[in-house]
């Protein structure tokens, strides 16, 4: 069974599908993984660094997206789950190779649209509302779960907001990545969003935890280098879990958005940000949930 | 051997050329503002001839903490840059310019209480450094006070709330 990695945060535009291609890739080529990347994302955006925009599209008309796989599994339309994968995708040569390789469960902007769909669906049962979310929620999670069989890794690459499917990949992670850009607000969505991720209600439960076990660790990203970071980053720290990788604010991973076939070494790909990708793909698998397994 | 050149850059840079400005100048504080924003991202990194900072004293006459955070000491890049060596023991020690991120304000009275937070604020005499720590730090201080004493209260007092805040967002 894989292991799941969720990149999550409430707060959208801090770089969470940028850094779940940046990992799948890494984790294909470096530690020669089976990634899976569950495109939860109503935006696509990992879809479209992984794939191209045509690519995309074909599997959105084929019907063969995670929108598609949701709705086709609640109306127990009997596909097997590797008909919605396409396998050895993005621009990487090494995350193509076997073992290592990175296969994409594709976004769709239909996502959202079919879970209110749900919701309705199963609401003419007499059922509570809060419980019928909660049910939706955890099938969800366990069809979601399926995809384990077949991949070392999965990585769930969560929408901002509270959708069912962020949820639903909330309670399924075996840990928790916070991309966060240190600002005043990133405060507020992280004590938020930590308090989602353990199942608290108050800051006081939350700070009974301790740091150490907590299912979730904090990545600045975006960093310019100034001072105001720093002391954020600190404020942070004596709340959170926080890495030690930082991520700053480079070209080359800018660059990395674009796709196109030819294939390129990591090297290539991400430049000048390799060290830090680098430093992130081994800080991420030290976390002891994600070590079990995929060691 | 000493260094003979300092370099620059970020919030380091920022107060040299706010004090440069107020020394020499008779801009406003809006202007200067803007022209430091506007130099800042212009000029990446600032070096200074030691001599000729030691020279100026309108500019750099306040000492700062210990370990200002962006401060880079670097050699001469080239022959044209070394300067003679001094003929004469120094008299006044050499000034760093103030790093208004040298205490986090916030991680200091969490982690040490309102008396330790205002114990490290003493070590800055300055009504403009602390001032520009304030700013720095986003700290919200009333634009009136004018003494040391004032403005540590008010820095103290700001980042109470702004710690207050963030509980309460949270709950």
């Amino acid at each position: 069974m894989a292991r799941f990695l969720a990149v999550s945060n409430r707060k959208g535009g801090v770089g969470k599908s940028t850094i779940a291609v940046m990992l799948a890739n890494a984790t294909a080529a470096w530690s020669g993984k089976r990634v899976l990347l569950a495109d939860l994302d109503t935006q696509c955006n990992a879809s479209l660094m992984l794939v191209g925009g045509e690519a995309w599209e074909r599997a959105s008309r084929a019907g063969h997206t995670v929108a598609d796989y949701f709705y086709d599994r609640f109306e127990k339309v009997a596909e097997d789950e590797s008909a919605y994968v396409l396998n050895n995708v993005g621009d990487v040569a090494h995350a193509r190779t076997a073992p290592g390789r990175v296969s994409l469960l594709p976004g769709s902007q239909r996502l959202e649209d079919i879970q209110g769909e749900l919701l309705l669906k199963h609401s003419k049962k007499d059922l509570h509302a809060d419980a019928v979310a909660v049910q939706v929620r955890t099938r969800m999670k366990n069809m979601l779960k399926h995809f384990g069989m077949d991949f070392d890794v999965v990585i769930l690459d969560c929408p901002p907001g509270l959708s069912f499917a962020a949820l639903a990949a909330l309670a399924l992670a075996d840990h928790v990545l916070v991309p966060f850009r240190p600002d005043f607000v990133s405060q507020f969505a992280m004590d938020r969003a930590a308090m989602l991720i353990e199942r608290v209600e108050t800051a006081e439960q939350l700070a009974g935890i301790p740091i150490s076990e907590r299912r979730y660790s904090c990545l600045p990203n975006y960093l310019k280098g100034d001072g105001h970071e720093r002391l954020l980053i600190e404020q942070l720290a004596l709340d959170h879990p926080v890495l030690n990788t930082r991520l700053p604010m480079l070209d080359s991973i800018a660059r990395a958005f674009d796709w196109d076939e030819t294939r390129k070494t990591m090297q290539e790909k991400y430049a000048d940000a390799l060290p830090h990708l680098r430093s992130l793909h081994d800080e991420i698998f030290r976390v002891p949930e994600l070590l079990a397994k995929s060691a | 051997m000493t260094k003979r050149t300092r370099a620059l850059s970020g919030a380091s840079q920022d107060a040299y050329f706010r004090r440069l400005f107020r020394s020499h100048s008779s801009l406003t504080p809006d202007e200067r503002d803007k022209i430091v924003q506007l130099l800042r991202r212009e000029i990446a990194q600032l070096r200074l001839r030691r001599q000729q900072r030691e020279g100026d004293a309108e500019v750099s006459k306040e000492a700062a903490p210990a370990k200002p955070a962006q401060i880079v000491e670097t050699p001469p890049a080239s022959p044209a840059d070394v300067q003679p060596a001094p003929t004469a023991p120094r008299t006044r020690p050499v000034a760093t310019p103030f790093d208004p991120f040298s205490i986090n304000v916030v991680v200091l009275l969490r982690t040490g209480g309102r008396e330790r937070l205002l114990g490290a604020l003493e070590s800055i005499d300055s009504a403009d450094n602390l001032r520009l720590l304030a700013r720095e730090q986003r700290l919200s201080v009333g634009a009136d006070l004018t003494s040391p004493p004032e403005l540590r209260a008010a820095i103290v007092q700001a980042a109470e709330r702004r710690v207050a805040n963030r509980i309460a967002a949270a709950s």
